[in-house]
């Protein structure tokens, strides 16, 4: 079965970690910068006075004057989160993260080593820690694990067996689903509350009005499709941070920083020649937020230039002075088996370099995005008739 | 007088080229133009014309069903930037191509 471990506001729960006395008070995760002024997740106490998620902050601050807005810390809840997947990972359960504070999990593995479904999930929450008020799900689906995931209780497991799934799911609200606000916003307008209602619809009819988004919501409204569970692996835990002896906002002291980083990085000995597919760079920002960034590599390598120009463009995003800076190896793969040459070809790497990036083009814009011009009747006096552009496929 | 291009003039080539999903290069796009007394261009797509550099005329598959006659400027347009226009003179509209 497939089990869904869900931690609701889990970005604030984790900023508020280190604030246990700002969880019993009204507090809201601040809009991130730059975008529309709309709160993030809120403590139970802001729901007891009215506020509630996706709010706007004028509005938000009228109705709960003490409300208090906590900056955001993407690189603390990434660190939490990563803390929570490990523990998981250290108690035999391969995981299948699905965005912060929501996850799935193959129980077939973990069910003999604990003694059934149940036992093994209570050692899953045990794991994740009661502090973070986790829930799980059970079902065949995984639609139907999140669901449940989502109905439980703080520290409850909810199982769905497989003959009573359609039921179960019927009563729910469609704001389940993973659907974009404005489909939600149509079905609602079509009168349609409960995932019981538009599993009714014939498939068609509900393909033809809401396309393929909404065809596959209404598949998983009737607890059909949908694939297994893929485990990640388990990344590395290599990691260096510089602290600044004062704010830094210059992008050419970051980026020297950022080159000493990767040196010591790229020394330690755990990496035993490893070459970083999947970097993190994240910063402590003056005003108390933290910001991060990942990068993956299309081609896993040790190269110190090529690393600094991947992982330098991103100090431009900085929002604001920086206190610290680190550099995380998230993934890393084996030294591969490169053959090499005795006298490479002049222009191969060139040549090899070019086609791995039409490929990718091709890949991304479609098999007719690579064309090569072909001269027809270049003595021709009418330009559209001297060449033309011919698909190239290999 | 200002004039709009609705379509190319027809290609035997582009035609017989649709078929294996290749496209021409250079083809010809319509234009807004808006010309002086003597016919040659005074705006271009609402951007008035600086210099005309050059001016000639292609004539060509007059023995077919499917004759070709355009009047060709190069401009400098005002922002600097080069163009070329031609006035088909089978259909009377205008034109920007790279030629």
């Amino acid at each position: 079965m497939i089990a869904c471990l869900v931690i609701p506001s889990f970005e604030l729960r984790a900023v508020l970690h280190d604030r246990p006395r700002l969880r019993l008070a009204p507090a809201a995760l601040a809009p991130a910068p730059g975008s529309e002024p709309r709160l993030g997740p809120v403590t139970a106490a802001a729901e007891v006075a009215g506020v509630k998620p996706g709010m706007r902050l004028g509005e938000a601050l009228a109705t709960c004057p003490s409300l208090v807005l906590v900056e955001r810390d993407p690189a603390a809840a990434d660190q939490a989160w990563e803390g929570v997947l490990r523990r998981l990972e250290q108690g035999g359960f391969a995981v299948e993260p699905a965005g912060l504070g929501c996850l799935y999990l193959e129980t077939r593995g973990v069910e003999r080593l604990y003694g059934g479904v149940e036992p093994a999930l209570k050692r899953a929450l045990a794991a994740v820690g009661p502090a973070w008020d986790p829930r799980a799900g059970v079902a065949q689906r995984r639609f139907a694990a999140l669901a449940a995931a989502n109905v439980a209780r703080p520290g409850q497991i909810l199982i769905v067996s497989s003959e009573r799934t359609r039921d179960f799911l019927a009563p729910l609200p469609l704001t389940l689903l993973p659907l974009e606000p404005e489909r939600q916003e149509e079905l609602a307008e079509l009168g349609l509350r409960s995932l019981g209602e538009l599993a009714g619809l014939p498939g068609a009819a509900v393909a033809d009005r809401l396309g393929p988004d909404g065809r596959r919501a209404w598949s998983l409204a009737r607890a059909e499709g949908e694939g297994g569970v893929a485990p990640r692996q388990p990344p590395s835990a290599l990691l260096e941070t510089l602290e600044f002896p004062e704010a830094v906002a210059n992008e050419l002291t970051l980026r020297r920083a950022l080159g000493a980083l990767l040196e010591r990085l790229l020394a330690r000995p755990e990496r035993a020649d490893g070459e970083p597919r999947k970097l993190a760079l994240s910063a402590r920002l003056v005003g108390g937020g933290s910001w991060r960034r990942t990068v993956t590599l299309r081609e896993a390598t040790a190269d110190r230039s090529r690393l600094r120009a991947a992982l330098g463009s991103k100090l431009a995003e900085l929002p604001g002075p920086a206190k610290a800076l680190r550099l995380e190896l998230v993934e890393l793969t084996s030294p591969g088996g490169r053959q090499l040459e005795l006298v490479r070809p002049e222009g191969e790497d060139t040549r090899k370099r070019l086609r791995e990036g039409l490929r990718q083009v091709r890949a991304s814009a479609g098999t007719g995005a690579v064309c090569t011009v072909v001269e027809v009747a270049p003595w021709s006096r009418l330009p559209e008739q001297r060449a033309i552009l011919v698909p190239r496929d290999g | 007088m200002i004039e709009r291009g609705d379509g190319p003039s027809s290609s035997v080539l582009g035609r017989a080229l649709e078929h294996r999903s290749s496209r021409t290069l250079n083809e010809p796009r319509p234009a807004l133009v808006e010309t002086g007394f003597d016919g040659r261009p005074r705006q271009v797509n609402r951007q008035g014309v600086a210099l005309v550099r050059e001016e000639w005329r292609v004539v060509d598959r007059w023995w077919t069903e499917d004759p070709v006659s355009r009047r060709y400027f190069e401009l400098v347009l005002e922002s600097g930037e080069n163009k070329v226009v031609y006035r088909d003179e089978e259909c009377g509209t205008w034109f920007t191509q790279r030629a």
